[in-house]
């Protein structure tokens, strides 16, 4: 049985890894050889000279990073705190709320983010569904809080909760009802429970919800264009004016292979540490 | 030791109500400071939410309890000076041994030179070797585990312990060898335990008092010996291990033959005569007992160094007698049997009193 | 130590308001489809559904639509066949590999997409493939087949490895354990795993950005209008995509609700 269990194994894993190693891993290579090009070609057939770096690091594209990485953490510590009531109610104490809840926010992760953080900008424009009604009926009108830095954090907390509040839930349903009792029988205050047992136990799912958000959250643009103006402009959003508007392969090539370095290590190392087997319910 | 006429804990009338189905029927107990009590019942008799409630996991829904002079039912579990280990018991798994004995005096801020002398002393108290304090707890086996959750315990200091059939999950051998520590623990500390089981064996090796759960009731609660020799209700006896019943109507039991002196003291009465398979003797022809009974072997069995027959009486009735195997008959299934005890070793419970409960 | 009723009713109440907030985007897209006016402004004076009159019977809508549901319809067909496959060897079989196989196929789904998208276009670029709809095919499986994946192989982790392993016993070969036993306790993962593709690819923007080409889908247009001034059919357009995608989960819903109340009966 095991050798017929490694056979198949290795069959049945043949057409997703090979698909992916046509359609992602040779994508990324390519990429990667692009960006070591002299500037402006469109071939692969010029000497290396890794010129598109020099250009990132002296036209002071690490601000866009620096900004993505910074609001990318900002997010993900915002949705911490949003989320961890909700999940620990999802985890432990609703029944049939937590199926709704579920279906409630998985539907909205197939609805385009472009028609969702459009739905803000309506919402929150000036004539827009919350200050076009405040002003009905108060008579005094407000500018609109778009256009700037914040709402950018708010749209990504937006667009990435749900990736914060499932993997919290798995976390928080893996932390022993019996443990929690034990630490309350023995004296400890709702708390000293969060503190000692709920944070340390539910750590896997805190970390995987954190590194999730951020890595996303770190290579979006589509926030920082529709909500934000682009006040900030995000490093994906830099990479795509690169290739499309600068017509300069190799520096967007240059420019995405720093995006993906930096995500890359962080997802790497998050995948690395995860027991899939566990999280999913499998026998490990 | 305060007062030790004053039970340390009281219950009053304690009723639990589920949306469909009342748990706990308005029960009394009292235990006294010191006491090993042994809460013993089938599964569903109540005792785990008898428990629950005590430590203050559940609420009641009626009635009162009392520790001393306080009233505890309203205190918060985190805020009652007892404890309770658990039936999984609940070691933090992400804490060292060390760490989990030393939690609740952590919680209290006991510092941290002083925790660490106290959690030694505690895996000392345990016959654990000292260098356990830095194992983690998935190195530990199941019975390193069961003495950690006891120190943890021990480390809290409680008024009351509280033992939710920690035991259960453990092999035999290991098992015995814990019951016997615990009994011996028990001593040591001169604290008051409080042992939920379903294994009678259990509560019988430990426990200075069992009190016997139906149905979210009290059946019995008295010392072992005394609810083995005298059981209030069949249900006690079935319980207590395998038994005899047979009907007396007036003084009259069919199947019996009695002398002409235990027939005047079983005169007038009515109820269930209730008899152990071991207080029944074989007898040779002629002789007779107190209570004698004549039948044919259907089935024997070898229980070590002892034997079982199942005897059919000539009124249909099977009968159980266990004998030492040096006393067993020859000839095996189909062979007659007379098998006798003396009335002393029989107990009747009066009709009244099994309609009652 | 239960959490007390009021403290439950809170938690109700924040979990509401969060749907709430999840979902207020989208009443204001719902709503400024219905206002008649050419240029939105709130509170909507007057009430008009010409704009869906408009979005159905227009050439471009329906060019797109045509787009959108030949590429979700095939990345809904692969996706389901690949996360068989991949799920099996994801979830059931303990193969050398195994771990290693798990870890890289999450990649992709933690990637940028745009990023992906570009380095995509680049790469057909190299092999002298002209995008179009079957190249965005491509792109979108790219993520979706390992996300179809992980679906099914929630289903696959309980799955009893006895049961192959009887049926063999009994002499099916490998097709028949696979035909008899395999396919049909995994199919109700599969077809989630299908309608998860087909809505993850209905809704997909970033990657058929690079890939589609000439061609374009409901939600590159929506964005291209979006960016390039307001229009008041885009409102009416992302309502019918998201009605479209709601009235899927829940005919799913509904379906999956039902063969539970009739499976005991028969």
């Amino acid at each position: 049985m095991q050798r017929r269990d490694a056979r198949l194994g290795l069959l049945y894993s043949a057409p997703l890894s090979l698909f992916l190693l046509l359609t992602f891993l040779a994508p990324i290579l390519l990429v990667a050889a692009f960006s070591t090009m002299p500037e402006k070609v469109f071939n692969l057939s010029q000497a290396p000279d890794f010129s598109a770096y020099r250009t990132v690091l002296a036209q002071g594209y690490w601000k866009s990073v620096a900004w993505s990485l910074f609001m990318a953490l900002a997010a993900t510590l915002i949705l911490l705190v949003v989320c961890w009531p909700l999940a620990y109610g999802m985890a432990k104490v609703f029944k049939r709320f937590t199926l709704v809840l579920t279906i409630g926010v998985v539907m909205t992760l197939f609805v385009s983010e472009n028609i969702r953080l459009f739905g803000w900008v309506l919402t929150l424009m000036k004539g827009g569904l919350i200050e076009g009604y405040w002003r009905h009926w108060t008579g005094t009108g407000f500018d609109a809080p778009l256009y700037n830095g914040p709402i950018i954090v708010f749209g990504l907390v937006y667009v990435y909760l749900p990736f914060m509040l499932f993997p919290l839930a798995q976390g928080i349903s893996m932390v022993p009802d019996d443990a929690r009792q034990a630490a309350y029988d023995l004296g400890a205050t709702r708390w000293q429970i969060l503190r000692e047992i709920d944070l340390p136990l539910a750590m896997p799912g805190i970390m995987v919800g954190s590194l999730l958000t951020f890595v996303l959250a770190a290579g979006a643009m589509a926030e920082s264009k529709l909500l934000g103006g682009r006040a900030i402009i995000t490093i994906a959003d830099e990479v795509q004016t690169a290739f499309t508007y600068g017509q300069n392969w190799p520096l967007g090539a240059a420019l995405a292979m720093v995006l993906i370095a930096i995500i890359g290590t962080v997802a790497i190392w998050a995948i690395s540490k995860a027991d899939l087997d566990k999280m999913m319910g499998g026998k490990s | 030791m305060t007062d030790a006429s004053q039970p340390i804990l009281r219950i009053n009338a304690l009723t639990k109500r589920f949306d469909d189905f009342t748990a706990l029927h308005g029960v009394d107990l009292n235990v006294a400071e010191g006491e090993f009590l042994a809460i013993v019942g089938p599964s569903g008799s109540g005792k785990t939410t008898l428990i629950r409630i005590l430590v203050g996991m559940d609420e009641l829904s009626d009635g009162a309890v009392w520790l001393r002079n306080t009233r505890i039912d309203v205190v918060p579990a985190n805020k009652r000076p007892t404890c309770m280990v658990f039936q999984s018991l609940a070691l933090f798994p992400h804490r060292t041994v060390g760490q989990n004995i030393e939690f609740p005096l952590k919680l209290r801020k006991v510092p941290p030179a002083e925790r660490k002398a106290r959690a030694l002393e505690l895996l000392d108290t345990l016959r654990l070797p000292r260098d356990y304090y830095d194992k983690r707890i998935q190195q530990c086996s199941g019975g390193e585990k069961q003495r950690v959750a006891l120190a943890r315990a021990l480390a809290f200091d409680p008024e009351i312990l509280f033992f939710d059939e920690p035991l259960s999950a453990l092999d035999y051998r290991l098992r015995k060898t814990l019951e016997k520590e615990l009994k011996d623990l028990h001593r040591r500390t001169g604290k008051t335990f409080i042992y939920i089981t379903h294994s009678l064996e259990e509560a019988m090796v430990m426990s200075d008092r069992i009190a016997i759960m139906k149905a979210g009731r009290f059946e019995q609660i008295a010392p072992a010996e005394e609810i083995y020799a005298r059981p209030v209700s069949k249900f006690v006896a079935e319980f207590m291990g395998e038994v005899n019943f047979f009907d007396l109507r007036n003084g009259q039991a069919e199947g019996l033959l009695m002398t002409p002196e235990t027939a005047a003291a079983l005169a007038g009465r009515s109820g269930t005569l209730t008899i152990r398979p071991e207080s029944l003797r074989t007898l040779p022809e002629g002789q007779a007992a107190d209570l004698t009974f004549e039948g044919e072997i259907v089935a024997e069995y070898l229980l070590g160094s002892r034997m079982q027959y199942r005897m059919m009486l000539a009124t249909g009735q099977e009968m159980i007698v266990e004998v030492l195997r040096e006393n067993g008959v020859a000839g095996g299934i189909g062979a007659a049997l007379r098998v006798g005890c003396d009335l002393s070793a029989a107990h009747l419970i009066e009709e009244a009193r099994d309609a009652a409960a | 130590m239960k959490t007390s009723r009021f403290a439950t009713f809170l938690l109700v109440l924040y979990g509401l308001l969060i749907l709430g907030f999840l979902y207020l985007p989208l009443v204001s897209v719902g709503l400024a489809s219905i206002s008649k006016a050419r240029y939105l402004s709130f509170p909507i004076r007057k009430y008009a559904y010409g704009w869906y009159e408009e979005a159905l019977t227009s050439d471009t809508v329906r060019d797109l639509l045509v787009v959108s549901l030949k590429v979700a319809g095939v990345v809904t067909i692969l996706s389901m066949i690949i996360g068989f496959f991949g799920a099996l060897a994801f979830a059931r079989y303990n193969w050398r590999f195994r771990k290693t196989y798990q870890k890289l196929i999450l990649l992709p789904i933690f990637f940028p997409q745009t990023v992906l998208g570009l380095a995509l276009l680049m790469w057909f670029n190299a092999l002298g493939i002209i995008p179009s709809w079957k190249t965005a095919i491509v792109a979108h499986l790219v993520w979706i087949a390992p996300i179809a994946t992980l679906v099914v192989s929630i289903r696959a982790f309980s799955f009893d490895a006895a049961l192959e392993e009887a049926a063999r016993d009994m002499g099916a070969n490998q097709w028949q354990t696979l035909r008899e036993v395999t396919i049909p306790l995994l199919m109700p993962g599969v077809t989630s795993a299908g309608l998860f593709a087909f809505l993850l690819s209905w809704g997909n923007f970033p990657l058929s950005l690079f890939s589609t080409g000439a061609d374009s889908t409901l939600p590159e247009w929506l964005f291209a209008k979006m960016v390039s001034g307001y229009s008041p059919l885009v409102p009416t357009v992302g309502t019918l995509t998201v009605a479209t995608s709601a009235i899927l989960v829940i005919l799913a819903l509904l379906l999956a609700w039902a063969i539970r109340k009739l499976r005991p009966a028969t």
